[in-house]
């Protein structure tokens, strides 16, 4: 009780940050003094309670123009100066409201400017060190112990571990999309982590955080937390410079809930979302609402970004009488590449291909449509459409493949010409590789490949291999193709898989099953791309392995073409450095054992000393016979004939 | 290898052992009778008659005259080997979990279980002596208290001097004969399922709950090897031939129906020695396996799993003539 009376004991400080001044009042004489005090109490009364006011009058009693008013506490003057600053009493009359304490503050700002104190630079070490790696080794991130140690390896033939903390992250972590930086997940915000030791390079605040999304360029970092979020200073979205560490904006989180909410275009130049009837355009780095409008769209269901041009795609669903259309906009022209309209759709999803030359928009059509109560409509008869755009010839022409089948996944070759996907329904799924000829070349089905126990396709990030898996339900049947001439290379199976990753090179795959999916066996297995098994790795209760990304290649077409060229001296070269290494893992282990092998003889020979001085106690024991040896009593054995049938034969000597 | 497969019992096996001359398997299961077969051919000898309950534990004398079983109905039983007659019954207040012949057979152990307020005691008994047997008063009595946990395995020490037994919490420890605590350790994580000494008594073999089977000295309980796995080990031998080691186990009985059989988490895997690297396996068990033990003379081995089936395996020449490289 003594604590709650003190608290409210009056401090000095107090009254003056309680005091607002409200400025471009009316100057009104004495008659009208009253009716003004009462609508000015009427209005500041809503953020707290008037504890005094003030109008200053001139020598005729006519009010200056401002007054003071002083609130019980500091908190309502600071809303009420939020409020009611620019509050229109009338059309002359648009009030200035402030903070008496910040008058103080802008009349005693110093004469002289100092300029402020740079801060000295932190050589946070070289960001991209782990790409120095002489032999190319990739690295990998798992997080194991149910999460409460995190690891960092290193893609060795056995892999070695480079870093492990425990409780690095308090979920999961994330890498950024080129890799430099390795982002943890805490209830105050995110940590960035980087560099040859993995030093903390910068923290974010975001009480809360649950989700994280990177810019592509990796400067910007965008952070969701469900819990803060008021009125006038959105917080459930912020956007910050990672090099700064710098808070950039503030966002609602709105009534849309899948993540990522900003979709950023290729470089990072632009982001968007989606809104009711609008997608909003924004730049970097002002952060500002691109030419101070969205994109009115009525209806817009979903859009993309092209990944390599400034190219949206967006697609709107048919009401009453139009018809669904698909429509690609260049940014920041605004102007329409390309409209098309679809007839009868249930829903669509657009795939880019990596490269930006095609999109594929998968169209569910149906058949009949019947609207039930309550706006609810149920389609009947669907059967697939893949709409193809072709995206860097004149005028966007768009190719169409038909397919009946309920398509399951759908995934463009990422580096290369083809695309395939699952469809069918237990136990007849099928798998179709389409190919598109370049240069304007017509789209051919190229394989289908029947009966098969996969629900996840999993392309090579440099094209041409492809593992097809069935995941969690399916047992974790895997199967790697060449889809250079369609062959199985091989059948296999990590019974349970939940997750397969290839690393970004394209020559590992890993197939894992994560704790938090399935609760035994868990671990994860490295196959190489053609499918043979290179290392099982069983952990304890692991939940995630996340491959570090690379940057793209510093190389250009000549130089790829060059290395191609010379492939047979590398391969050469590559063959005698393994062969050394083989070499020498061998001979470490031989020692190893050598060494193992001495100090357990050396311990055997005591042993077997001890036990022949103690010959004459077991032989009391055992009343004088030696069982030392198994062979010792030669006439504990019996002797028994058995005759059994082996052959029945039956031969004519003659006729 | 072909094993002779041995069918003889309805519920799972919780124990085999081979006589000292190895021309003689004894079976322990879950069902109430247990079961001696020859080794050579598999073929049974006959079955020992009279108890109620599942056997827990079965071993036989160094001149295979008499069988020591302990049983889930509370009782220890003494058998002739060769006729299958009960010499004597002792009755206990719970049920018996391990038991052993002494070294020269004149002395058993057996432990009881911790249940229903009566705490884990080890019993020693003296069967020459005719009135320890009618009375069921022992030679010692050795209650294990609190903080000790109970005993899950144990067999006797070299030269019948002391009993090492082995506990629900991974700690091993040695009684001597008047049930004193020589001393103990603790380097499992987890229940010790099983025992096996090396032939000359100088090592032994624990396999425990904790994934690992590990080497231990016998008299200084000095740790040597350490040989892991990723599931329970059940059981485990040492080769008396060459220097190996098997081990049996599998997966916790409640996620039985949640891995693959294919995976071959069924299988005897076999280990080296000294560089405790993992070298082979042997499938075939439906089940997690309870009871591995090789033949004494190192040609052959046996285990016995949850499905019932005890397998008997000799070894072809690739196994015998098998070397590491060092």
């Amino acid at each position: 009780l003594l604590h709650d009376i003190l608290k409210k004991k009056p401090k000095p400080s107090d009254s003056v940050d309680s005091v607002i001044i409200v400025d471009c009042i009316p100057k009104v004489g004495k008659d009208r003094l009253e009716k003004l005090k009462n609508v000015i109490k009427k209005l500041f009364s809503k953020f707290g309670t008037v504890v005094n006011t003030f109008y200053p009058v001139d020598e005729e009693g006519t009010t200056k123009g401002y007054m003071f008013l002083e609130f019980s506490s500091p908190q309502n003057a600071h809303e009420a100066v939020k409020m009611t600053h620019g509050y229109k009493l009338d059309k002359t009359h648009v009030f200035k409201v402030n903070h008496f304490s910040d008058f103080e503050k802008y009349v005693n700002i110093p004469e002289d400017w100092t300029p402020p104190e740079p801060k000295d630079y932190e050589d946070m070490g070289n960001l991209r060190n782990w790409l120095m790696n002489k032999e190319c080794y990739d690295q990998f991130s798992v997080i194991y112990g149910e999460g409460e140690k995190t690891a960092i390896f290193l893609n060795t033939p056995e892999p070695t571990k480079v870093e492990e903390r425990a409780r690095w992250t308090e979920t999961y972590v994330r890498w950024s999309p080129q890799g430099t930086y390795l982002a943890t997940f805490h209830q105050k915000g995110i940590a960035l982590w980087g560099g040859p030791d993995f030093t903390r390079i910068m923290k974010f605040g975001h009480q809360g955080v649950q989700l994280i999304d990177f810019s592509p360029c990796e400067r910007y970092l965008v952070t969701f937390s469900p819990l803060q979020d008021s009125h006038d200073d959105p917080q459930a979205i912020i956007i910050w410079d990672i090099l700064s560490g710098v808070k950039k904006r503030g966002f609602h989180c709105g009534s849309r809930s899948t993540w990522p909410i900003f979709k950023w275009n290729h470089n990072g130049d632009y982001f968007a979302r989606i809104g009711e009837d609008a997608i909003s355009i924004f730049e970097t780095p002002s952060f500002g609402l691109k030419d101070k409008k969205s994109l009115k769209i009525p209806a817009v269901r979903d859009f993309s970004w092209s990944p390599t041009d400034n190219i949206l795609a967006y697609w709107v669903p048919e009401q009453s009488n139009t018809p669904a259309r698909v429509t690609l906009v260049e940014i920041p022209s605004r102007k329409e590449l390309c409209v098309r309209n679809l007839f009868n759709v249930a829903d669509c999803r657009m795939h880019w291909q990596k490269s930006g030359d095609h999109l594929c928009v998968k169209v569910d059509r149906y058949k009949a449509k019947k609207v039930e109560n309550k706006d609810q409509v149920k389609y009947s008869g669907i059967y697939y459409n893949f709409e193809l755009f072709r995206i860097r010839e004149k005028q966007i022409p768009v190719d169409k493949v038909e397919e009946k089948e309920q398509v399951l996944a759908f995934a463009w070759e990422p580096v290369g010409n083809k695309f395939a996907y699952i469809h069918g329904e237990a136990p007849r799924i099928s798998v179709t590789f389409y190919k598109i000829h370049p240069n304007g070349g017509k789209v051919e089905l190229f394989k289908t490949l029947e009966k098969k126990a996969a629900n996840h396709l999993f392309w090579s990030p440099n094209g041409q291999f492809i593992v097809l898996a069935g995941l969690r339900s399916m047992n974790g049947v895997l199967e790697f193709v060449d889809t250079q001439d369609m062959t199985i290379m091989n059948q296999t199976e990590h019974f349970m898989a939940t997750d397969v990753e290839w690393d970004p090179t394209g020559r590992y795959v890993v197939s894992a099953v994560s704790w938090w999916g399935h609760k035994v066996d868990n671990g994860y297995w490295l196959w190489n791309f053609q499918g043979v098994s290179q290392h099982r790795q069983p952990l304890e209760k692991f939940c995630q392995l996340q491959w570090r990304p690379r940057p793209p290649s510093l190389l250009d077409e000549s130089k790829v073409k060059e290395i191609r060229k010379n492939f047979k001296t590398w391969a050469q070269r590559f063959e005698m450095e393994d062969s050394t290494r083989k070499q020498t893992a061998s001979k470490d282990l031989m020692d190893k054992r050598r060494v193992l092998m001495e100090a357990f003889r050396e311990y055997r020979n005591r042993k077997e000393r001890d036990f022949a001085e103690q010959k004459k106690i077991r032989l009391d024991l055992r009343l004088g016979v030696d069982t030392d040896e198994l062979q010792n009593q030669e006439d504990n054995f019996t002797e028994e004939t058995i005759e059994f049938l082996v052959k029945v034969e039956e031969k004519i000597v003659e006729e | 290898m072909k094993p002779i497969m041995l069918h003889g019992h309805e519920r799972s096996i919780t124990q085999i052992k081979y006589n000292r001359e190895g021309d003689l398997i004894f079976s322990a299961a879950k069902d109430p009778q247990p079961n001696v077969w020859y080794s050579l051919n598999g073929e049974r000898l006959g079955t020992f008659v009279g108890h109620n309950g599942a056997v827990w534990c079965i071993d036989s004398n160094w001149d295979s005259t008499k069988v020591l079983t302990g049983a889930a109905d509370n009782t220890c039983k003494l058998w002739d080997c060769e006729t299958g007659a009960q010499i004597s019954s002792l009755k206990t207040n719970t049920a018996v979990r391990t038991n052993g012949f002494s070294y020269s057979g004149n002395l058993i152990m057996f432990s009881t279980d911790k249940t229903m307020g009566f705490p884990c005691e080890i019993y020693i008994f003296d069967i020459r002596d005719g009135s320890q047997l009618q009375t069921g008063n022992p030679m010692s009595k050795v209650p294990i208290e609190a903080p000790m946990s109970k005993i899950t395995s144990a067999v006797w020490g070299p030269n019948e001097e002391f009993i090492l037994t082995g506990h629900d919490g991974g700690d091993l420890n040695q009684f001597d004969l008047k049930g004193n605590w020589i001393k103990g350790c603790r380097d499992h994580n987890g229940q010790i399922n099983d025992i096996q000494v090396y032939k000359d008594y100088s090592m032994f073999i624990t396999a425990s709950a904790d994934h690992t089977a590990r080497l231990f000295d016998m008299e200084t309980f000095e740790p040597l090897k350490m040989y892991k796995t990723e599931r329970p080990v059940n059981s485990a031998s040492i080769s008396p031939l060459h220097e190996h080691v098997v081990l049996g186990g599998g997966q916790e009985a409640s996620m039985v129906t949640t891995t693959s059989t294919r995976i071959g988490k069924f299988d005897a895997r076999f280990y080296h020695l000294v560089f405790e690297e993992e070298f082979g396996r042997v499938k075939g068990h439906f089940g997690p396996i309870n009871s591995i033990a090789f033949h004494p003379d190192g040609l052959s081995y046996s285990s016995g799993g949850e499905d019932g089936y005890v397998r008997v395996h000799y070894f072809d020449q690739n196994y015998l003539d098998f070397n590491f490289e060092y």
